[in-house]
């Protein structure tokens, strides 16, 4: 249509500037300069409007991909048994158990992990066969809990963040770190920031990728560690210079497996890692650098001897 | 079953709740990030973690706990953020400046925004939600009103005028 002059047009300079008609240089031109920045803010106050009031159905659909892809990682589980044994899990380990009102208790059966996140936006991820418990009530207060087994934590920044255990207190502020608290062994990496590790015996301060371990109630080497997290997470279970039976500790609870180590030295130290997807590349992996055989006398008991 | 529909581990249960709340979540980060796309990512980072931890919430305090989720997640960007903006002053003296173009929306804004243009005359709301909502061009409207484009341009043009009365100083 010829009528529509662009420019100089007192009545409907607004309508064409909105549409992009008409440049924002240009519009300065014609009003003053207050109410430049008021249309300028009407105009994104518009558009921001209409992606706030957008449909939020197509965000659902990633946020059920991102679930997914999430679940897919954890599971990698092959053989019949292992599958009926991770569904006998999901049933007998419901993801939380409240005991009372305000104790709030994480478990995870054999082979299982655990993502979770506490009320202060911290993040856990627990490891297989380990138990996690905390007060809601008094959270707020202050931020502890009771961990037997072995866990990752992401520490929102906050009040001093403490994980008890059998055999010591880990503290901190907020950062990252690995504690792995099974029977006789001790073990606290840290990945970020400062931990303080306190047992009846010592403390120390961890710095970043400084490890502590404490076996057998006595302090071992500290080696450094270079991953940025725990390889566990990842689906693969590491160890640095550690005795024997808690490899096979990890094993067991990994896989729900017993071992009769009758016929081995389980103090032998061990330097490696294993898989969590598969029995048979675990035991071998494991088994295989140490000259040791294993069968499966009966049902998931498995019998370790020397090789001749 | 009703223990289902309280279960928000129940994938319909879930949905339903983020169906009733997605939107306030989205709205609520907007204000705090003033970044839109900031907004949606950490929306779905809410769910995500509400979905993680389905077990441990009870249903009846969902809402709240939903809301300090999207609360804690905003405080830590802005953590992060800072630490980023001081690493960048520290090590670029030159262009402290912020981005010129930056207009902050302020709650209040958007509200009195929202309120104008329900309280527009009739014909310049008509035209104007056409054309923001139904993403009509002036000449498709003019078409379907049977006025000309002109007479569109006019009632966006008054509309736009009244919206800058009503919203007074900035």
């Amino acid at each position: 249509m010829k009528n529509e002059h662009v420019h100089n047009n007192s009545e409907t300079f607004l309508a064409q500037w909105l549409e992009g008609q008409l440049t924002d240089e240009a519009l300065k031109n014609l009003v003053s300069e207050e109410d430049y920045t008021a249309y300028l803010k009407i105009r994104q106050g518009l558009d921001v409007r209409e992606q706030l009031e957008a449909p939020v159905d197509g965000s659902f659909s990633k946020i059920q991909e991102r679930i997914s892809k999430k679940k897919a990682k954890v599971k990698p589980l092959y053989t019949n048994w292992a599958i009926g044994i991770a569904a006998s899990v999901l049933v007998l380990f419901g993801l939380f158990t409240f005991l009372d009102a305000n104790e709030v208790i994480v478990e995870t059966g054999y082979g299982e992990q655990k993502t979770l996140v506490l009320l202060d936006g911290s993040e856990v991820i627990l490891n297989a066969k380990s138990k996690l418990n905390y007060d809601e009530s008094t959270w707020d207060k202050e931020r502890k809990l009771f961990l037997e087994g072995e866990a990752y934590f992401k520490v929102a920044k906050g009040k001093t963040f403490v994980v008890n255990t059998d055999q010591g207190a880990v503290s901190v502020l907020g950062t990252q770190f690995n504690v792995n608290s099974r029977s006789n062994f001790f073990d606290v990496v840290c990945y970020e920031g400062k931990v303080g590790v306190k047992t009846s015996e010592f403390e120390t301060v961890l710095l970043p990728n400084d490890v502590v371990r404490y076996v057998d109630g006595r302090v071992t080497e500290v080696i450094r560690s270079l991953e940025k997290v725990p390889t566990w997470i990842h689906g693969e279970s590491s160890f640095n210079s550690v005795p024997l039976r808690y490899v096979m500790k990890a094993l067991e609870d990994q896989y729900q497996i017993n071992f009769d180590a009758s016929a081995v030295k389980d103090s032998e130290i061990f330097t490696g890692s294993f898989p969590h997807d598969s029995l048979n590349i675990a035991l071998k992996t494991v088994f295989e650098t140490l000259n040791i055989t294993y069968h499966e006398k009966e049902k998931r008991n498995i019998k370790l001897r020397y090789k001749e | 079953m009703s223990s289902d529909k309280r279960n928000i581990c129940h994938s319909k249960t879930f949905e339903f709740i983020y169906n009733t709340y997605a939107k306030d979540i989205r709205r609520f980060l907007f204000f705090k990030t003033q970044d839109i796309n900031k907004a949606e990512d950490l929306m779905q980072d809410v769910f995500i973690k509400l979905w993680n931890n389905c077990g441990s919430v009870n249903y009846d305090k969902v809402k709240s706990y939903i809301f300090s989720i999207a609360n804690n997640m905003f405080l830590n960007t802005v953590k992060h953020e800072k630490v980023v903006q001081d690493y960048n002053k520290r090590n670029r003296k030159e262009d402290t400046n912020e981005s010129p173009e930056f207009i902050m929306l302020e709650k209040e804004f958007m509200e009195k925004l929202e309120a104008t243009i329900a309280s527009l005359p009739e014909k310049q709301r008509e035209v104007f939600l056409m054309n923001r909502i139904e993403k009509k061009k002036y000449k498709q409207i003019a078409e379907q009103l049977q006025i000309s484009v002109k007479a569109v341009e006019k009632r966006m043009h008054l509309a736009l005028t009244t919206m800058r009365k009503e919203i007074g100083d900035i």
